[in-house]
């Protein structure tokens, strides 16, 4: 939770978008460098400081994997790491501006603005359903794993010799538990007015102001930037 | 979305629905559902970051896998819509994890292909399942699409230039043989995965009265 207000989460989907389409589409090598300062700048904002630090090591061996190294060593093998870590260097920079998304807005937060967009009943309630659930389908996940390292289960040995028996060893329980919680879940939150036809209210309902304007310019000037400063047409 | 009085319990087995109102039962199995399919995808395919080599291993591995609660998933599914659904907050979580949007448009269509393979079916063909899960899966594709959208950027980069004979083979070797083979295979383990959601539904949640 964020304890001082933040950007609107309608901005923060939009922006999380925008990265995403100009990192990944054709010639969007040279908005990363662009993508990993806002990234960075968010993390820092949001005093995420180990996100701060980790994003730019990690962007930054990527790189150093994808223009350095085939440069000092050229071999094939190289070459097939040197691509994917280009491909990786670009994931890594639209999850840094995701996950930002990710740790400052609340489940509520995101449906209130899904509200505001007016998108379909449908997507928004089953969005809110599976952001409660996920947590408590990796805390079962991880108990099906204590219990099956208990038994033995999880050596790399068993596993390969019986590969179906080990997944269905832990895909079963995991499935039948996160069922049996998800029908107490469900059962609350529809007593609470989950999928009621009327539109719910919020308790900090999603509204535009400075922060996102300033947000929006900095995100402009730095897209003008790396469009500018791109060593000719890429 | 309209609010006419909808039947919590649906013992209709026969008639294909095309209703596009969605109970708040459903609404909940589609994110319970998501939430399981994607807490498996990424507990295997987390295996594949710790090493590239593991990739091959973990990427036709979380297909098969997932394909056991997408299975039982579908036998909840009672009519129209609702795979679609599934799909757009799979992909839209993916698209907050950096996937490329085009990906997630990938998804989508998926999605409508497997509903149109579960409609013929009449919603109650195991097959239909089956074939719809495998074409549901060849979602998978979309994470390498830049490269396959835009090889000029890959292939002039600095990578590239150091090793031009590599370059060549590599541009040769990743075309549209390469592109299908992929395909193939995502699709080969979307059905091996169909196969043995189908089997263990057989073999374990319907005795336990969860499909």
């Amino acid at each position: 939770m964020p304890s001082r207000p933040g950007l609107d989460p309608r901005t923060k989907i939009i922006a999380v978008i925008a990265v995403s389409a100009a990192v990944m589409s054709a010639g969007g090598g040279r908005f990363i460098a662009a993508g990993l300062l806002l990234a960075v700048g968010l993390a820092v904002w949001e005093r995420a400081w180990r996100r701060a630090v980790v994003l730019p090591l990690f962007v930054g061996a990527s790189a150093a994997l994808a223009f350095w190294v085939p440069l000092v060593r050229p071999h094939p093998a190289l070459g097939a790491v040197a691509t994917g870590s280009f491909l990786g260097l670009r994931f890594a920079v639209a999850l840094g501006v995701g996950m930002h998304l990710i740790a400052t807005t609340s489940p509520t937060q995101l449906s209130a603005a899904f509200r505001a967009w007016r998108i379909p009943r449908g997507i928004t309630v089953s969005t809110s359903v599976m952001l409660r659930f996920l947590p408590l389908v990796a805390t079962e996940a991880t108990a099906v794993l204590d219990a099956m390292r208990l038994r033995g289960l999880t050596g790399l040995r068993a596993m390969l010799r019986h590969p179906i028996l080990a997944i269905e060893r832990f895909t079963v329980p995991l499935i039948a538990s996160s069922l049996r919680v998800g029908e107490d879940l469900a059962a609350s939150a529809m007593l609470r007015g989950l999928g009621s036809p009327h539109r719910p209210t919020s308790m900090t309902p999603p509204r535009f102001g400075g922060r996102d304007a300033t947000f929006a310019l900095v995100v402009a000037a730095l897209a003008a930037g790396s469009v500018l400063l791109s060593p000719g047409p890429a | 979305m309209s609010s006419n009085a909808t039947t919590p319990v649906a013992p209709a087995s026969e008639d294909p629905r095309l209703r596009l109102t969605m109970s708040a039962r459903d609404l909940v199995n589609i994110g319970i559902f998501a939430a399981i399919y994607l807490v498996i995808v990424f507990t295997i395919s987390f295996a594949g970051v710790v090493s590239p080599l593991l990739i091959v291993v973990t990427f036709p591995l979380s297909i098969i896998v997932a394909g056991i609660p997408y299975m039982l998933f579908l036998t909840r599914v009672k009519h129209a819509g609702m795979v679609t659904i599934f799909a757009v907050l799979v992909a839209g979580i993916y698209l907050l994890a950096g996937h490329p949007w085009i990906s997630t448009v990938v998804t989508v269509v998926a999605a409508l292909l497997a509903e149109a393979i579960l409609l013929a079916g009449r919603y109650r063909s195991r097959w239909a399942a089956i074939l719809a899960y495998a074409v549901f899966s060849l979602w998978f594709i979309g994470p390498l699409l830049p490269i396959l959208i835009d090889p000029d950027e890959y292939f002039s980069s600095a990578t590239m230039q150091a090793t031009p004979e590599y370059a060549d083979k590599m541009r040769d070797f990743l075309t549209d043989q390469v592109l299908w083979m992929y395909n193939a295979a995502t699709f080969i383990a979307g059905l091996l995965g169909g196969l043995l959601g189908a089997a263990l539904l057989r073999k374990h949640f319907r005795k336990a009265g969860l499909a």
